[in-house]
């Protein structure tokens, strides 16, 4: 909470890792002030290379979207629609509203991460916190993560940044967590729009949110928690206004691994297939 | 405020969680606008009128905090015959004006009666024709909520939710703050934009007291501690004033004479100012040399930034030190700036990377266009790397008048070095060729105690500096309890204890104080309180040092009502305990803790002791909030709504469109478009973005800050993008009467057209963070910008003027030239404006200066 | 935003306007996330990432394919006593091994650590299980074919000979096994991901590329000289399978969700691969023309898997057919 100081989740020491304990991002848009700290000390703490210097006039957003060099997004959305209660200007009062939405987008850390299951390494591990980690050292470059992700976070550093060639994602700075300190983003956050800690402490919070939001005015704000499709669930999981797709948001995210079933049968059926086909040929036709 | 002040906009955001309404006027939707209960668009210097407009709802519909106004604030005390307001024939203009001076006589706004204004007439009934409860009144007649939309674009049902939110957060139960910055400092009426908030908190009660107040939000680091501890040219630390070369200060007394209140806490003027000079000269300034009063500098005129510039721009000025700043992008009218700093001879910068003000010479639009040529320009350059601020020590005071103390986490690399261990080497070696001299110009120089100790890189010691400034006791006692670096770089007794607060200074040189607002800080405990990081209460006892005495909130008697009860057990701040016969509460009281709210003075006293028990406003001769402003101000007592000096529209109010005591810094370079010019239809603010940092010598040279605002924008409407034919992305260029610069349009429902008076207006906004030099690069927003003074201060206006916009790139190279004389006629006389005097009239220049009094009368 | 508000209301008059008028005069303004959203999703940004992969991963899936299926043609001519045929299948399949590897690791974005690919064993990636495949092809063909060679070349006698004749046999068996899944695999790999080009085809991709593999396989043994029925056979079978995949491909639409396919260049390649691997093939064999239907089958699946990776390209960068993917 704004306040609490030291004693907020987004500053005070753990020890989720020794423990073994389950963390989380919640991510709250309706207090975020689009600042973008969460951004810049991200790339400060891991010494991420920039990722071009594009300006995009897609409202304040620079950025893009995630990549290699891009672990936190603050995204813009300029929509006419009302935040809440909120009288932006004499629009709002002649039936005409509008409203500047910012949120911080990250890596899912999927409960089933297709990037996770893809790599064909190991160098994709869980953590003790429950976090989806890339490790560096293993990591050859192979790209089957990047096709992998349903939400289109993890991606290959292009020559000629540092250590280009691997995979790259938010790490969900299990270095800082591994010493008890927080991840940067949340560090930083100075409205506590990103909070980290206990993901059931987080889902709780997040439910309890989406009340109070409801209540006051915002009609659609909802959690953005696909638990019920085969990610079954994000630990980096947000509050948002209005409908996902808005956002570059799947609705419904899916986790590669479902189709394999089908696929590696009909591989297996066309492998039968031509060794019958090609014993057929010869048998019959020598 | 989330723009400029992310980390602080958390606490807004924490009050808006408990449920106070955060209501945003700015002429764009930026992001704070995104997360206030109320975004009110405003066109860019109508401020007065919308805050005079919400003034006159509160007087007309009886909506003030009564006992309040009637107690605390000057609404009581009654004016002189012969003061004449704005409103009057609807002039625009005071009693006492004088076009020769460009200035004001202002004899005729004091208190009536021989009181002066220690000891006014007042009239408690508010019904008086001539108490200032009913001048405003009169004052504010015609800002109706009609008006309001006529000047600011706002409609009445906007202006009336704004209105009821006020008044409804405001009262002796609830109090409403209001936080300013740039878009209100930088207008040629600033200062009164300030003073309408004011008198709107004043009215309503919200001055003095927890959750009230109005914050002046600082930007730069320790922007404010360069006004209490200042590098300006016409005030001492502690808001002193510098004393004049034109005969009028010769001597010490008459200095303190002039300055020195009969009552207030300026009654103590002597003890300040000659204990700053004890701290300057130390045991060289005596009661037989006037404590070296002679060798303290006297100005001879307005040595402000612009009026130097010009100087500069006329091969009048030989060399200059930037330390600090970047005028080629920050300064208005920057395209000027560049071309003056190359009549320089010499140019000391000191900075981490090259700016632009130091690589003006070898690249910059004007080298580009060929306008200016590096094999002519004679300037010398030195450049000096600096250290970062985590590379050195020392305090930074902001917001809230509060000192942090930063301290050095690494050493800085190669070559860096701090300003304070510059100007401590330069000192050293300048006192050092002054000793062998024996030219009387060196005195002072010789004069100087410079007894700073310094580390093993070079570096003063920043808290003996802070000691300093804290004061003590001058006679040398280094092993006496309560001294902190007692003792010299020679290695001698320097002085004795530390004095805990500015009470304790004297006039008869026993003490020294460098700063004697920041007394306290550092006293005779030894602990630097701006050091400490424990905060102890919701107003932050324990984390820093506010100035003065560790006051959390000014004025803080007025928490409490006369008798010395809190306003509200809600909204309790200081009280009178009667058990024990002192103030008490939550913060330090400012005000002398032992006097009864049941004091009245007879008359005669002097000092604090002429202040009344139920007088809260101490640092006013007459103890109280002044809703009028008898004496101080260089352009009216009261705010009167002036358009901006380039404005589309004329004064809907006044015959008089622009503040006649405004300086116009006429010249060719610097002109203005007359009201209405159809060649410069829009009207243009300037802002800040998170992103980056002022002129962006810190932030486009770093790649994690310039990769997210890496190109200049120009934020429109869509309405007006479908007016030029313009769409988002698009580069275009926009040129106002001093130069052009080209940007890329972002065109946004953020930015609204306005209505003014029967026509639509079209605003721009554009950041100004960019220029010639570094990783990403852009045009100086500033070179459109014109340089002028406001009378106070002499701030430019800077957020509101006029320009063009034409799609499409500038051209390169010499083409430039042509394309811009298309837009920007050549020739022609420097004043276009009506209201503008030609060069070398009075109000051309400024001339004048800041401090208590009035204007200096050559030139 | 609900379906009621002013701009909806606007958006329903000026497509009214639109559809009467055939023009609606007026605002048109492409604002920065303005009223009327001309792009899809956030700016038009993608929802999941293309692939980053390169020409080295097409050409891999032909070699591969073509090198998988030439071991079990070998196996097969190592069963009915073609000698010649399967000596030069399984060098085929040898040399199609050592270049897979290579162009492989060169896709890596950090070559020098390809050999972390045999860190771990993980069913549930068919990039992992490919691997392996594709080790355990190569470490049953490269013997097999030295075994092979050297039992042909009767350099050895006796019992050493015996011991290669059945230790080629096997390790020739083996290669036929793996390749087989060699040549399949890469179907299931590009299947199984988040686009939606490929995932919606994840069953016509492995038959897709077994097929080809097949076929090419055939078709190069023809073109080295090995004219033989069962080789013409199985090209007839490869290019009737191809032409049945080709009407699938054509007739199963998923709207916005393969659009790349079906509306966009690339989706063109794709078509163009299997003409010439489905019907052309199939008409120039009829016809006799078999080193030409060889030909144009070599052409084909190799274009073909070009023509897949770029839809993936086009797929992956698209936000719309993201969300129209979710409905199947």
């Amino acid at each position: 909470m704004i306040g609490e100081g030291i004693q907020s989740s987004n500053q005070r020491r753990h020890s989720f890792v020794q423990d073994h304990v389950e963390v989380g991002f919640f991510t709250d848009p309706t207090v975020c002030i689009g600042c973008k700290a969460c951004e810049v000390a991200c790339k400060e703490w891991n010494q991420v290379p920039d990722d071009g210097f594009t300006w995009s006039g897609n409202s304040y957003d620079n950025t893009g979207h995630l990549g290699a060099s891009t672990w936190r997004h603050v995204m813009f959305l300029e929509q006419d629609c009302a935040k809440g209660n909120q009288i932006a200007g004499p629009m709002s009062l002649d039936q005409d509203p509008f409203r500047w939405i910012f949120l911080s987008d990250v890596c899912k850390h999927c409960e089933d991460a297709g990037c996770l299951e893809a790599c064909p390494t190991g160098s994709i591990v869980r953590t003790e916190v429950g976090s989806v980690l890339v490790q560096n050292d293993v990591c050859n470059g192979c790209g089957y993560c990047v096709v992998s992700c349903p939400f289109g976070v993890i991606d290959r550093r292009p020559q000629p940044l540092p250590d280009a060639g691997g995979a790259f994602k938010c790490t969900f700075c299990y270095d800082r967590q591994k010493s008890g300190l927080v991840p940067a983003c949340a560090k930083v956050c100075p409205t506590e729009s990103i909070v980290f800690g206990r993901l059931d402490d987080l889902r709780a919070r997040g439910a309890e949110r989406v009340h109070q939001l409801q209540q006051s005015g915002y009609n659609d704000a909802q959690l953005y928690d696909p638990t019920e499709t085969s990610v079954r669930g994000i630990h980096a999981f947000f509050l948002i206004l209005g409908e996902p797709e808005a956002y570059g948001l799947p609705p419904k995210p899916q986790i590669p691994t479902i189709y394999l079933k089908s696929a590696w049968t009909a591989a297996f059926a066309t492998a039968i297939a031509s060794i019958i086909t090609t014993l057929v040929a010869f048998a019959f036709f020598s | 405020m989330a723009e400029a002040h992310p980390v602080g906009f958390r606490w807004a955001m924490k009050a808006k969680e408990r449920g106070a309404t955060i209501i945003h006027v700015d002429p764009r939707f930026s992001r704070t606008s995104a997360l206030a209960d109320i975004w009110v668009p405003i066109r860019a210097g109508g401020d007065i009128a919308f805050l005079g407009g919400l003034v006159r709802h509160i007087i007309e519909n009886e909506l003030f905090f009564r006992d309040y106004v009637v107690h605390f604030t000057n609404a009581s005390c009654i004016l002189r015959e012969d003061f004449r307001d704005a409103e009057e024939g609807a002039t625009g203009v005071f009693s006492g004006w004088s076009g020769e001076q460009c200035g004001y006589d202002r004899k005729t706004w004091l208190y009536n009666g021989d009181g002066g204004l220690s000891f006014p007439e007042r009239d408690l009934t508010l019904q008086h024709p001539r108490c200032v409860f009913q001048t405003l009144r009169r004052h504010f007649a015609r800002y109706t909520p009609e008006m309001v939309e006529k000047i600011c674009g706002i409609p009445p049902a906007l202006f009336h939710k704004v209105a009821d939110a006020l008044v409804a957060a405001s009262g002796p139960e609830k109090t409403a703050a209001i936080c300013y910055a740039l878009g209100w400092t930088q207008h040629s009426k600033g200062v009164q934009i300030i003073r309408t908030a004011a008198i709107l908190q004043l009215l309503l009660g919200n001055i003095g007291r927890p959750g009230g107040g109005i914050l002046a939000l600082r930007g730069h680091a320790s922007i404010q501690g360069s006004t209490d501890i200042p590098t300006l040219y016409d005030i001492l630390p502690g808001y002193l004033p510098m004393p004049r070369g034109d005969g009028s200060e010769a001597t010490l007394r008459d200095y303190l004479a002039r300055h020195t209140k009969p009552t207030g806490l300026w009654h103590n003027f002597p003890a300040y100012f000659i204990s700053l000079l004890k701290a300057y000269y130390g045991k060289n300034a005596t009661a037989e040399n006037d404590f070296g009063y002679n060798w303290v500098p006297k100005i001879t005129t307005n040595h402000s930034f612009f009026e130097y510039l010009y100087d500069m721009a006329d091969g009048k000025m030989e060399g200059m030190f930037i330390m600090g700043q970047n005028p080629a992008v920050a300064a208005a009218n920057s395209r000027f700036e560049r071309a003056a700093l190359s009549k320089l001879k010499w140019l000391v910068v000191r900075e981490m990377v090259e700016i632009e003000a130091a690589m003006f010479w070898r690249d910059s639009p004007e080298i580009e266009h060929g306008e200016l040529r590096t094999e002519e320009i004679d300037t010398e350059v030195f450049f000096f790397p600096a250290a970062g601020h985590a590379e050195k020590e020392g305090a930074f005071t902001n917001t809230q008048r509060l000192l942090q103390w930063r301290e050095k986490a690494v050493d800085p690399p190669g070559d860096c070095r701090s300003e304070a261990w510059f100007i401590h080497q330069l000192a050293l070696r300048l006192i050092a060729k002054a000793k062998q001299s024996n030219d009387p110009l060196d005195e002072p120089l010789r004069a100087l105690d410079w007894w700073y100790p310094e580390d093993q890189l070079g570096d003063p010691k920043m808290e003996a500096v802070l000691a300093e400034i804290n004061g003590w006791y001058t006679a040398p006692q280094p092993n006496a309890d309560g001294v902190v670096f007692g003792i010299n770089r020679e290695g001698n007794p320097h002085h004795g204890p530390q004095i805990d607060g500015y009470p304790r200074l004297k006039s008869d040189g026993s003490t020294a104080s460098g700063g004697w607002i920041y007394s306290g800080v550092l006293g005779p405990d030894k602990i630097n309180k701006a050091k400490s990081r424990n905060s102890k209460d919701y107003l932050g006892h324990g984390w820093g040092f506010a100035w003065p005495g560790d006051r959390r909130i000014i004025y803080n008697r007025a928490s409490a009502s006369p008798t010395g009860e809190p306003w509200s057990d809600r909204k309790k701040l200081i009280w009178w305990d009667r058990a024990q016969s002192k103030w008490t509460g939550v913060d330090n009281p400012d005000f002398p803790v032992e006097k009864s709210p049941e004091f009245r003075p007879t008359g005669n006293e002097s000092g604090l002791d002429g202040i009344r028990g139920d007088a809260a406003f101490i640092l006013q001769e007459d103890g109280l909030g002044w809703l009028y402003v008898a004496s101080g101000l260089q352009d009216g007592p009261m705010p009167t709504h002036y358009e901006p000096l380039e404005s589309p529209v004329h004064n809907a109010l006044y015959s008089r469109d622009t503040n006649p005591a405004v300086h116009w810094f006429t010249r060719q370079e610097n002109r203005f478009a007359p009201p209405g010019d159809p060649r410069f239809p829009f009207v243009l603010t300037t802002y800040r973005l998170t992103e980056h940092h002022t002129a962006g010598g810190m932030s486009r040279f770093l790649s994690h800050l310039a990769e997210l605002q890496p190109e200049l924008f120009a934020e429109m409407s869509p309405e007006l993008a479908v007016e030029l034919k313009i769409g988002n992305g698009d580069h275009i260029s926009i040129v106002s009467l001093r130069g052009a610069i080209e940007a890329r349009a972002l065109v946004s429902r953020r930015i609204r057209p306005l209505r003014l008076n029967g026509k639509t207006v079209h605003q721009i906004a554009m950041p100004f963070h960019f220029g010639s030099a570094g990783p990403v690069k852009g045009g100086a927003t500033n070179d459109l910008v014109p340089i002028s003074g406001e009378p106070n201060v002499t701030i430019m206006e800077a957020k509101a003027l006029t320009c063009n916009i034409v799609p499409g790139r500038l051209p390169r190279g010499p083409a430039f030239e042509d394309w811009l004389n298309e837009y920007v006629p050549k020739g022609g006389p420097p004043n276009l404006h009506p209201e503008q005097p030609p060069a070398g009239a009075p109000c051309a220049r400024a001339g004048g200066g800041h401090g208590m009094e009035g204007k200096i009368d050559n030139r | 935003m609900t379906s009621n508000s002013p701009s909806e209301k606007r958006l329903e008059e000026l497509r009214e306007q639109a559809w009467k008028d055939g023009v609606v005069p007026g605002k048109g303004v492409d604002v920065a996330g303005g009223p009327i959203p001309r792009k899809p999703g956030y700016y038009g940004q993608p929802v999941v990432k293309p692939p980053v992969w390169t020409w080295e991963i097409p050409i891999y899936f032909f070699v591969g394919g073509l090198s998988g299926m030439s071991a079990v043609i070998a196996s097969a001519a190592v069963l009915f006593h073609h000698v010649d045929l399967a000596r030069t299948a399984m060098w085929l399949a040898a040399i199609g091994v050592i270049l897979s590897s290579v162009l492989l690791i060169m896709d890596l974005g950090r070559p020098h650590l390809f050999i972390n690919m045999l860190r771990v064993f993980k069913h549930q990636s068919a990039m992992s299980m490919g691997v392996w495949i594709l080790t355990f092809f190569g470490a049953c063909v490269v013997p097999g074919l030295i075994a092979l060679e050297l039992h042909t070349l009767h350099l050895f006698t006796g019992a050493m000979d015996q011991l290669l004749r059945i230790a080629a046999g096997v390790l020739i068996f083996g290669s036929a096994l793996f390749g087989t899944l060699l040549a399949t695999y890469t179907g299931v790999l590009i299947g199984a991901t988040a686009i939606p080009a490929w995932f919606l085809h994840r069953l016509l991709l492995p038959i897709h590329f077994g097929t080809a593999g097949l076929g090419s396989a055939a078709g190069l043994l023809e073109l080295f000289g090995h004219r033989i029925a069962p080789l013409n056979a199985i090209g007839f079978f490869a290019a009737a399978v191809e032409s049945a995949l080709l009407v699938w491909l054509t007739i199963d639409k998923h709207g916005a969700a393969d659009r790349a396919i079906h509306e966009h260049g690339s989706g063109w390649l794709i078509r163009v691969g299997e003409i010439l691997t489905g019907p052309l093939a199939l008409v120039l064999r009829l016809f006799g023309f078999v080193p030409f239907a060889a030909f144009a089958f070599l052409v084909g699946a190799l274009v073909s898997r070009f023509g897949w990776i770029a839809v993936g390209k086009v797929s992956g960068s698209d936000p719309e057919s993201v969300f129209a993917a979710e409905r199947y």
